[in-house]
């Protein structure tokens, strides 16, 4: 499946997209961990409360188990999208 | 008197020079904290809801708070409060930073202003001394040269709020400025025009006391180090602009006066493209941990100058309007800080009089999508109030009336206020919130879109489960501007209302509760409600522009709202209020 990073993630990513290989929300949350940059944001298989994580650009996922296919798309966004 | 207050407020009338001290009772500060909310007491113990926002008598109220001059990160802001000359109804406008503090210093928690000075003036407010000065050699000028021009013949120790020339000609949704910040929406500037004021200068010497010193401090230095974390790190990295592409990600990102949710030329708006291309610099308000200002520098080396950059400006100016050239874009923003009018109004005037040109509804060719000349032009005639100026100068709302053609249909307001850089059909629960919003549509009195940014709703398909959610992160708002804290903090809090009233409870002395806190939030809505009613709200106010209600968006045929479906989340939102 494939990973949009905006905002905040992005910059700690350093890329704005990317492919991960990952059946759950937790496994992939557990892969993007593993990015220094993404490390202070991610615990375990969970967002830090200021991130979010969106399903196709429909709805927005949170627990672990969620199951991802391959053709899926999640964005990683900042949670506190006002200004 | 509760530690943190001054107990009493300043009430000037800038007619005569005159100036009492007006005493404050507690359980009034109990009952309305500070800011907004005891701005909103003041305006209804004044009765001024019924008259025009312009008329000398009507009153401008700068409200401080008991947590400002305290160490607590963020807390020297000041509210300014009034009717509004735009939607005639509340208006409550917040700004920073050193304006607040030296405001504070003067010896009261309020600065009441009445009346109308016989010539253009600036009120001195000296450590509780009033006297006024002639303004003629700051006539015209701009926010920043007046603050300049005032600092110099004053001294460097007074903090100075100032209006541009759009609020000396009356522009609808002028800004007070201070420090090259703004109480920017609802037009306040013109209200503080109308009484022949160009600024106000404060200084003082007044400290009030903390009740308990050693856990305010321990608090304060808590938040602090939080308030450096993830939490904030939107805000510190890249700025509030970051908005820009992950709203035209989800199709949420206004575009040509709300025809489309999408902006293919976001990207060259983006903090992220801006980064690469121009120098910046960073900067924060006095006593802020943040620090989210993000300025750019703007021409060929920075010869244009610097401009602070904000998503709200970004996309008023930018893709609300069709432009994607940042410089054109910056020096838009740039201008309208200058002449001291407010970004999202003015860019959603001029995108609206652009789709009446585009519709043949007004003769002015030269006023298209797109143009960044005629953006700019249209700024300059805004901020002077010449030719088709004049017209726009009174808001999307009033123009649309003289325009016809049905297109207040097409008007981007509410109660006439320009809405921000939401998408309502995209953000059905902020669209809520723009609906009922007491000072019309508003993403500062209403969080409601973090609610459509999570996975407590269907953003697209919202129903009446979301209205307790809206009217949370409306409550919360109102906490939060009365105390006064930014905004930007909220991520940071675990227990928001536990938290806050320990806050409290450390400066004031009083033995304050989350639940009670709970209870003064709900009040101080109500109170905004009470001014409306007083001024002659109807529940028809409550609603959006009928574009919203009857045209999908066109790259998202999901992203539709009904005035059914809008009706039912606002019937049952009165029924949660008790209205």
């Amino acid at each position: 499946m494939h990973v949009e990073f905006l905002g905040v993630s992005r910059e700690r990513a350093g890329v704005a997209e990317m492919d991960v290989q990952a059946e759950t929300l937790g496994c992939l949350l557990g892969a993007l961990a593993a990015m220094p940059g993404l490390a202070e944001l991610i615990a375990v298989d969970r967002l830090h409360p200021s991130l979010a994580a969106n399903l196709n650009g429909d709805r927005f996922i949170s627990d672990p188990e969620t199951p991802l296919r391959n053709d899926d798309r999640v964005l990683i966004l900042s949670a506190d999208a006002g200004g | 008197m509760p530690d943190g207050y001054h107990g009493c407020y300043l009430r000037v009338d800038v007619s005569r020079g005159s100036v009492e001290r007006v005493p404050l009772a507690d359980e009034v500060l109990r009952q309305f904290i500070g800011g907004s909310g005891l701005g909103v007491r003041l305006l209804l113990d004044e009765g001024s809801a019924r008259l025009d926002p312009l008329d000398p008598a009507a009153p401008l109220v700068f409200a401080f708070s008991p947590l400002v001059g305290s160490p607590l990160t963020t807390s020297a802001k000041f509210a300014v409060v009034s009717k509004s000359p735009l939607t005639e109804r509340i208006n409550d406008s917040l700004a920073s930073s050193g304006f607040a503090v030296a405001g504070k210093s003067c010896g009261c928690d309020a600065i009441v202003i009445v009346g109308r000075a016989p010539e253009l003036s600036v009120l001195i407010v000296d450590d509780g001394q009033v006297r006024m000065e002639s303004a003629a050699a700051c006539a015209g000028g701009t926010c920043q040269a007046t603050e300049a021009e005032l600092r110099s013949r004053l001294g460097a120790n007074f903090r100075i709020a100032s209006i541009g020339p759009a609020g000396e000609r009356l522009v609808r949704y002028a800004t007070i400025s201070h420090d090259g910040r703004h109480a920017g929406r609802g037009g306040s500037g013109a209200v503080l025009g109308a009484k022949n004021i160009k600024a106000i200068a404060v200084r003082g010497t007044q400290r009030v006391e903390w009740a308990h010193p050693r856990e305010l401090t321990a608090i304060s230095k808590d938040l602090s180090r939080r308030s450096f974390g993830p939490a904030t790190a939107k805000y510190r990295e890249l700025g509030t602009a970051t908005n820009l592409l992950t709203f035209n990600r989800f199709g949420a990102l206004p575009t040509r006066n709300f025809q489309s949710g999408t902006f293919d030329e976001a990207a060259h708006l983006s903090p992220e493209e801006l980064s690469t291309t121009r120098t910046k610099t960073r900067d924060s308000c006095v006593t802020c941990t943040i620090g989210c200002e993000h300025i750019y520098s703007l021409g060929e080396a920075g010869a244009g100058g610097q401009v602070r950059v904000e998503y709200e400006s970004l996309f008023a100016l930018g893709s609300l309007c069709g432009i994607g050239d940042a410089d054109v874009v910056l020096r838009a923003s740039q201008r309208c800080d200058e002449l001291g009018i407010d970004t999202i109004s003015t860019g959603g005037t001029i995108a609206f009089a652009m789709e009446c040109v585009e519709r043949g509804w007004l003769d002015e060719p030269w006023l298209t999508f797109g143009s960044g000349d005629a953006l700019l032009r249209a700024i300059d005639l805004i901020g002077s109030r010449h030719d088709l100026g004049d017209l726009l100068a009174e808001g999307s709302r009033r123009a649309a009336h003289a325009i016809g053609h049905d297109s207040i249909a097409i008007a981007p307001q509410v109660k006439g206020l320009e809405i921000p850089g939401y998408e309502p059909r995209a953000l059905q629960t902020m669209a809520l919130g723009f609906a009922v919003g007491a000072r019309g549509a508003d993403h500062n009195r209403s969080g409601a879109y973090e609610i459509d940014f999570s996975d407590k709703v269907d953003r697209r398909h919202v129903t009446p489960d979301a209205v307790h959610h809206a009217i949370d992160t409306e409550d919360r708002a109102a906490l939060m501007d009365s105390l006064v804290i930014c905004k930007f903090l909220r991520g940071v809090f675990e227990d928001f209302h536990g938290e806050t009233a320990a806050m409290l409870h450390s400066v004031t002395g009083w033995d304050v509760t989350a639940d009670e806190l709970r209870e003064t939030a709900t009040r101080i809505v109500a109170a905004k409600r009470e001014f409306n009613l007083l001024a002659g709200w109807t529940p028809a106010e409550d609603t959006l522009p009928e574009r919203f209600l009857t045209e999908a968006l066109p790259n998202d045929a999901a992203a539709s709202l009904t005035f059914e479906r809008l009706e039912a989340l606002v019937t049952e939102y009165h029924r949660q209020r008790g209205w």
